[in-house]
């Protein structure tokens, strides 16, 4: 599963009087050996498949991740090794990707102009959403919502 | 004004590639195709990096560690400021295209002077030396050239560079881009582009704040915001609203302070974004001492009109007068128009 994304060493440091310190992308999974080498995303396909899971969920305490993806969004190439490492590491969390232009209704009904779109639900509720690749948000959120009290 | 500090005039590459029907009926995302892990690599080659990004139907944006990349089917606009070795990205990149099936059309160069130009690394130290790495990259196929420095005579003002190259004479892309630049900004507004100490938001969050408080915001209600809050300062944007794209760059240090603001507008846009307005908005965030706006006509259709109302919006609205107003041609590439301005009683 491992990203084809280099080092942070290979990169060239920023080189300016003031040390800004440049942001380099932690890819680390760290999926257990002993785990079932399951797929942590679901990708929904159709809105069938759809319904069933929030119906599913709407009654439990879960805390569902949906990322909305398209094929003609090239920042969204970059979130996805993220967010099966922090799938792998959430596992009380159900993660599901939905394709824009597969589920259009869909897409339609969270009125996201601009992608990726990660929308943070509970018990049917939509709860949160972080636009754009963000990954210092994104984990945050994630860590604050898969608290209990949420 | 200090010995030496982060440079924020930004280098400004602009590559376009051929809209082949043939090609974009089979491939409409056209560039948009090439690979995050390949453009990473190109990145890694300026010496810059991914901080944040976001897309929407038309085109991807990035936000670097050393400014903004946007990747739209078939052109490609990159800018980088610091020490960044921008052009070593032009021939990784018609090669990315050519993979794809892309051929290059035009290309631009172009930047402002540099605060510290003595800091640059070569070819930057001179815009000679530029303009030859530049056109060791091009292929012979852009036939049309022309290396131009735009020199106001007031003495508070600086030079403006382009180069363009470009298959075709005639330049037919209904686009207007304009690029401004800010130095002196007010010590004041600069404040909200410094990281609180202390305050335990990370990057994102302290980006949402600047953008909030400073009013950034405000410019292009309409447009989604993706922007970056660096440590121990400055701040980085890239706006998306429909096909347009807007870009804004701090550098809040006293003594080089910087601020660049630039949006890419079509000449065929319903008029609900008055161009003089969204600029006066802009500027307003920063009240610089000394500002300059080259705008880029990329059809045939120049229009004093537009550069003049600028001028009466921000003397009436920010006191500014305009020092002076140039313009050159760009065969293949269209007008450029280059004026600078300075607080009245200056």
């Amino acid at each position: 599963m491992g990203a084809n994304v280099s080092s942070p060493d290979q990169k060239f440091p920023v080189t300016d009087i003031h040390s800004r310190k440049p942001w380099a992308p932690r890819f680390e999974p760290e999926i257990s050996p002993y785990k079932v080498n399951s797929p942590f995303v679901v990708e929904i396909k159709n809105k069938n498949q759809w319904k069933s899971r929030l119906d599913a969920l709407k009654d439990t305490n879960k805390l569902l991740v949906i990322e909305f993806t398209a094929k003609w969004c090239g920042p969204c190439k970059s979130l996805e090794p993220k967010l099966d490492e922090l799938a792998a590491k959430y596992t009380d969390v159900e993660f599901v990707k939905v394709d824009v232009d597969v589920l259009m209704s869909v897409w339609m009904e969270y009125k996201l102009h601009t992608l990726p779109g990660i929308v943070f639900m509970k018990r049917g509720q939509e709860i949160d959403r972080v636009v754009g690749v963000k990954f210092d948000e994104l984990e945050r959120k994630l860590h604050r919502y898969t608290q209990s009290f949420y | 004004m200090a010995v030496s500090g982060f440079e924020g005039f930004e280098k400004r590459l602009e590559l376009r590639f051929f809209d082949d029907t043939q090609i974009t009926n089979n491939n409409p995302m056209g560039l948009r195709l090439i690979d995050f892990e390949s453009l990473d690599q190109v990145l890694n080659q300026v010496q810059c990096t991914v901080v944040s990004a976001v897309a929407n139907r038309s085109f991807d944006a990035y936000v670097l560690s050393e400014s903004s990349l946007f990747v739209y089917p078939t052109k490609i606009i990159i800018k980088t400021c610091g020490t960044t070795q921008l052009l070593k990205s032009i021939r990784p990149l018609i090669h990315l295209a050519r993979n794809l099936n892309l051929t290059l059309r035009a290309c631009r160069y172009s930047r402002g002077s540099f605060i510290f130009p003595n800091s640059q690394p070569f070819p930057y130290t001179s815009f000679k030396d530029e303009v030859v790495v530049v056109e060791d990259s091009l292929p012979k196929s852009l036939r049309y050239r022309k290396a131009s420095v735009i020199t106001p005579s007031s003495s508070s003002s600086r030079d403006w560079h382009v180069f363009t190259a470009s298959v075709d004479v005639e330049s037919d892309e209904p686009v207007v881009v304009v690029e401004v630049c800010m130095t002196e900004l007010d010590r004041v507004n600069a404040r909200s582009f410094f990281r609180r100490k202390g305050d335990d938001k990370n990057s994102d969050s302290a980006g949402k704040e600047m953008t909030r408080l400073s009013g950034i915001d405000m410019i292009n209600a309409n447009a989604f915001i993706c922007d970056f809050a660096f440590d121990p300062c400055g701040y980085s944007m890239n706006g998306v609203d429909g096909e347009r794209y807007s870009t804004i760059h701090v550098t809040p240090e006293d003594g080089f302070s910087y601020a660049s603001f630039e949006c890419g507008l079509s000449l065929y846009d319903d008029g609900h974004l008055d161009v003089s307005e969204v600029l006066s908005r802009a500027i307003d965030v920063f009240r610089p001492g000394s500002v300059s706006i080259a705008t880029t006509y990329g059809g045939e259709d120049y229009n004093h009109e537009v550069s003049k109302r600028v001028e009466r919006v921000l003397a009436k609205k920010l006191g500014l007068k305009c020092r002076s107003r140039l313009m050159d041609e760009f065969p293949g590439s269209g007008t450029v128009v280059y004026q600078s301005f300075t607080p009245r009683r200056k």
